[in-house]
């Protein structure tokens, strides 16, 4: 299932979580991991200057600057590469977003890994609202899933056993779905569908009843049942739940609780348009909070 | 007497806290891996355990997951040990988190603090 990996990095320590996450999942599932680095903007356009994304400085590019970095790179990740069988690092020049996509067009990977947001520094080419915009930008238009590790507390569980698909009934959720049934049934995990009960938008300016709350519980219980049940067949164990409160509060809430070491969500389409390139702000706000990694799927 | 379960891999740290857990007072019994850590807390109910985060096979996240899934173990207060930073809340519900190196007079603390003896 994870054949070929790619793992975005800054190579500094603000994506350390999201390298273990990336290099455990190699091990584990025998996987080439490709260790992906843009190391500079081009000040200009086809210029040979660039900003060093670490530095901040402006270098001239040339061959040696290029080797420098690879093993800069090297020796950040010595202890996981002493482990890891097939690992590849490769390093870029153009805007973060932009390459790891191309990158992504060229190799092919099954899965791209990236951490959170950067650091605070304002100047950080990377830049980040409340998931970094390179983030943002790749999960939006990446060919395959997209696996984001924001806090560090996310990054200590080894491996996938146990899944919480997020739904919200859309027909990327249905992309989503695919996925993760997938993936369960390739690993032998558990899996949670869930679905929450967004009663803090939706009616505004009116406070919904208990009983009425009830209802809808049970309406998305069914729901989710129709829906999903005819595809749990080779599923060992598996859990349909509603929560009613705010999505992505409640998603977090749910994942901790069953003690999921991963969330699948869909990278909401519904209200993004054009230019703008926000995540759904539920799976933005599930990535920034989750105590898993979480995946993002847009297609 | 007050049991403790040590959950580690690296057998350096088994010794350590076995010496200090027993020379404070409390027997011990100790797990090298999060199976052998489920088979022996099912058998010996421990007041306490420290469970290490990065462990060869399953981690310990998973540990703390299968033991709340144990009517037996689920009340049992969980101490994490890591060497790993970022790992503080990597077990959402453990009674403290402590990073190698840490310090004895803090874990014992905690250890009295938590078992209230």
């Amino acid at each position: 299932m994870f054949k070929k990996i790619l793992f975005a990095t800054s190579a500094t320590e603000a994506t350390d979580h999201a390298a273990r996450v990336a290099f455990n999942m190699a091990q584990a599932y025998d996987a080439q991991l490709f260790i992906f680095h843009v190391l500079g903007v081009p000040t200009r356009g086809y210029s040979q200057v660039v900003l060093d994304v670490k530095t901040k400085e402006e270098v001239v590019l040339d061959d040696e600057y290029v080797a420098w970095v690879e093993e800069e790179i090297k020796t950040h990740y010595t202890k996981q590469l002493e482990t890891a069988q097939k690992t590849e690092i490769k390093v870029a020049i153009g805007f973060p977003h932009r390459e790891i996509l191309r990158a992504a067009r060229e190799l092919k990977p099954d899965l791209i890994v990236m951490g959170g947001s950067t650091g605070e520094n304002e100047d950080s080419v990377y830049k980040k609202s409340l998931v970094g915009s390179t983030l943002q930008r790749v999960a939006k238009a990446a060919p395959c899933p997209v696996l984001v590790v924001n806090r560090p507390a996310a990054s200590f569980w080894g491996g996938m056993s146990n899944i919480v698909f997020g739904t919200d009934f859309s027909k990327a959720s249905d992309a989503a779905f695919k996925f993760a049934i997938k993936l369960a049934k390739t690993l032998a995990c558990e899996l949670h569908i869930f679905h929450a009960l967004d009663i803090g938008s939706v009616h505004t300016g009116r406070i919904l009843t208990q009983d009425e709350i009830e209802t809808k519980i049970r309406e998305s219980l069914r729901r989710i049942r129709g829906r999903y049940l005819p595809d749990m067949d080779g599923i060992g164990d598996y859990n349909f739940e509603v929560w009613e409160g705010i999505p992505y509060i409640e998603v977090v809430k749910y994942a901790r609780e069953n003690h999921a070491d991963l969330i699948v969500m869909a990278h909401h389409t519904q209200k993004t348009s054009g230019e703008d390139t926000r995540l759904g702000s539920n799976i933005e706000q599930v990535i920034v909070r989750a105590g898993c990694p979480v995946i993002s799927i847009n297609r | 007497m007050k049991k403790i379960l040590i959950v580690d891999d690296d057998p350096n740290i088994i010794d350590y806290l076995t010496t200090l857990f027993e020379d404070n007072g409390y027997t011990t019994i100790a797990a090298h891996d999060v199976q052998e850590g489920l088979e022996i807390a099912k058998k010996e109910i421990p007041d306490l355990i420290t469970l290490d985060l990065e462990m060869p096979e399953e981690w310990g996240p998973r540990f703390y997951r299968k033991m709340s899934q144990e009517k037996s173990l689920k009340n049992i207060p969980v101490i994490v040990i890591s060497g790993l930073s970022g790992g503080d809340h990597a077990v959402g519900k453990a009674v403290a988190f402590l990073s190698k190196p840490f310090d004895r007079d803090e874990l014992l603390k905690i250890v009295k603090e938590t078992l209230n003896v």
